[in-house]
């Protein structure tokens, strides 16, 4: 067989799979017709031999990288996902997936719960009994600006002698529960944003710290339980306790948990390296880290729903009893889900 | 590092896909990503911009609300600005596909969602010390790749659009060998697509240098064909000479091919996959077909419509 015979020969085919691999990248593999996919899948298979042929016999660098890019445009083609329910794979994960996962990956997510919530319950401790060692964790003028948050924001059934004019009167206003319902949502979504932003940017971050052999983790899940200890402790032994754990008792739940888990999955990355068992480390990375990153997913939109419920639930007007009650709920829901969802059903991951 | 790592020193990465055949692809370097990632700042800077202007002009009606979407899009922005585009469009993001770079499946699939999650998440640990942590894991692994790549199993490779080469122009001018002033040997397939390849691209050459390249192989060729006729022709002309050993042995190979393919017609791999390319059974050449010297190749071949 003559080189130029064989070009000859073959370019139209090659012509031709290049105008159907044109037509799959832009429209999609759905689009196509059923004749015509016959078509792309034989011509696929016609053209990685033509290119073992080519590159067998040299003939020539130029024509393999063009044989070359075209079937690994078709492979590319070829072998992607077939296109799935996107719905019901969420919803599969979120009711079965994901806490299966955590579940699968306790003692990961134990030990970042422990590394997380064992400072935090300490240093809390700790400084209500100790108020003025929160100047040693804290800065000054951030406990200034703590204490003054939890001083004139929402309970509008405490009268403060401290409150601000302008606070007062949007409390005054939500008391008399008249026009206040939109204006209230409307200024709590510049907080929506902020505890997305900076939460979840906390949870991710732990996450990806996590490669560095787990060290990072550690490190964002102390330095975060240090600190929201501390200022808890603080603002309780300043006298603001009753504001405080009402305002954080039912996304607390969602947001405390999701962070752990969060760090829980950096850890995995972390273990993947230091313990890769049989294979090499770069593998281990790769097998363990798709399951890391799920849980990582899931750990985000929990933190999406924390920011959402801190945003518009926690500091409304609800009465003290109600949000205990809501917030207590929220944070057997969490662990319930986490110990029972999807108990029952085999994991097929 | 990699325990699958490539035998070759260079940006070449080779898969082999489930119907036998390597693929290869050409990785991208630090510099050309760091070019792609410089151009994708420059959009998400603008597109925040532009969003901010937007927002500072809502926020006089919707302060809150304005503030808040400011900073859920410069989220969005931060963490999921490549994921986003990668998904969307197969591996690119803007920066990406100006420099024609594509992120894919260290076995040539495409990226999916999850791994593009996991590449870009550990972004904000390549992105340490203004990448340094991402560019000394591209220094240590064969494949070039940054830590969210080790670990999302992902590499980013050149995309390059080839298009069919031109045949050489080679006129019917040319003779091919006498039949009694060359030995029994006979050129290997890859030296004839050698010499066919730099007389096609000889015009990229001056004349001199073109010679000057072709006199080492000429000679040797000479030597090997045993050649008996003008040795000064070869000598003073060898990008003739190679054209005239071309022809001469390319010329058989149309013969011999022609009887190829009334016996066994070209027949990809129809019925199976996993058919091997090669029979190796074409390799038999007819050293005693007789010349058919006015038979030769036609001018310029065009095959780039």
């Amino acid at each position: 067989m003559n080189r130029k015979h064989f070009l000859n020969q073959r370019r139209v085919v090659w012509k031709r799979f290049e105008h159907l691999v044109q037509r799959i990248t832009k429209v999609g593999k759905s689009r196509l017709r059923g004749a015509e996919l016959a078509e792309f899948s034989r011509l696929f298979r016609e053209l990685s031999n033509d290119l073992a042929t080519i590159r067998s016999r040299a003939w020539g660098q130029q024509l393999v990288s063009y044989l070359n890019d075209l079937v690994g445009r078709g492979h590319n083609g070829f072998y992607s996902a077939p296109p799935s329910n996107i719905s019901t794979k969420l919803m599969r994960f979120f009711t079965i997936g994901f806490p299966q996962l955590v579940r699968a990956n306790s003692k990961f997510m134990l030990t970042a719960w422990l590394l997380f919530f064992v400072p935090l319950g300490i240093t809390w401790a700790t400084i209500q009994w100790q108020p003025l060692l929160a100047y040693r964790v804290v800065p000054a003028e951030q406990l200034d600006m703590m204490e003054q948050m939890y001083r004139s924001r929402d309970d509008a059934n405490v009268i403060d002698a401290e409150d601000t004019d302008s606070d007062r009167r949007e409390n005054d206003s939500e008391e008399q529960g008249e026009p206040s319902f939109f204006g209230f949502g409307e200024e709590r979504s510049a907080m929506a944003g902020y505890y997305i932003e900076h939460n979840t940017g906390i949870a991710l971050r732990a996450f990806a710290l996590g490669i560095l052999l787990g060290v990072g983790t550690v490190y964002v899940l102390l330095y975060n339980g240090i600190v929201i200890g501390a200022v808890a402790g603080w603002i309780i032994s300043a006298g603001h306790g009753d504001r405080f754990l009402t305002f954080i008792v039912s996304h607390g739940s969602f947001e405390l948990t999701a962070i752990a888990i969060a760090g829980g999955a950096g850890m995995m990355l972390g273990d993947a390296l230091i313990h890769p068992n049989q294979r090499s480390p770069i593998q281990s990375l790769m097998s363990r880290g798709l399951d890391a990153v799920k849980i990582m997913c899931g750990a985000a939109v929990m933190l999406f729903i924390a920011a959402l419920i801190e945003a518009y639930w926690s500091p409304s007007g609800v009465p003290a009893t109600a949000k205990f009650a809501v917030g207590g709920m929220l944070w057997l829901l969490v662990y319930a889900y986490f110990g029972f969802a999807g108990l029952r059903v085999a994991t097929n991951d | 590092m990699c325990s699958d790592s490539n035998d070759h020193v260079g940006l070449e990465m080779r898969v082999e896909t489930p119907e036998n055949v390597v693929l290869t692809y050409t990785l991208a370097g630090p510099a050309i990503r760091v070019m792609a990632y410089g151009m994708d700042f420059l959009v998400r800077t603008a597109v925040m911009v532009g969003i901010a202007i937007v927002l500072q002009i809502m926020s006089i009606a919707l302060p809150g609300l304005s503030t808040g979407l400011l900073l859920a899009i410069w989220f969005v922005n931060t963490w999921a600005y490549f994921v986003i585009c990668e998904c969307f469009f197969n591996g690119r993001s803007i920066g990406k596909s100006i420099f024609r770079l594509r992120v894919i499946h260290h076995q040539g699939a495409p990226i999916s969602f999850l791994a593009s999650m996991l590449r870009n998440t550990l972004r904000a640990v390549d992105g340490i010390v203004l990448y340094g942590i991402g560019l000394l894991s591209m220094l240590c692994t064969p494949r070039l790749q940054r830590l969210g790549d080790l670990v999302a199993g992902t590499v980013v490779v050149q995309e390059r659009h080839v298009r069919l080469p031109r045949e050489p122009v080679i006129v019917n001018k040319i003779d091919p060998l006498p039949r009694d002033e060359i030995g029994s040997y006979v050129p290997s397939d890859g030296l004839l697509s050698v010499i066919d390849q730099f007389l096609g691209r000889r015009h990229l050459l001056t004349i001199g240098r073109g010679h000057a390249l072709a006199w080492i192989l000429s000679r040797s060729l000479a030597d090997r064909l045993n050649y008996q006729g003008d040795r000064t022709q070869v000598e003073r002309y060898p990008m003739a000479f190679l054209a005239r050993v071309f022809v001469t042995f390319s010329n058989r190979e149309d013969r011999s091919s022609n009887r190829d393919r009334d016996e066994r017609p070209v027949r990809p791999a129809r019925q199976s996959p996993r058919a091997q390319a090669e029979p190796g059974t074409r390799r038999k050449r007819s050293n005693q077909t007789t010349q058919q010297p006015s038979v030769s190749i036609e001018v310029p071949l065009d095959f780039e419509q």
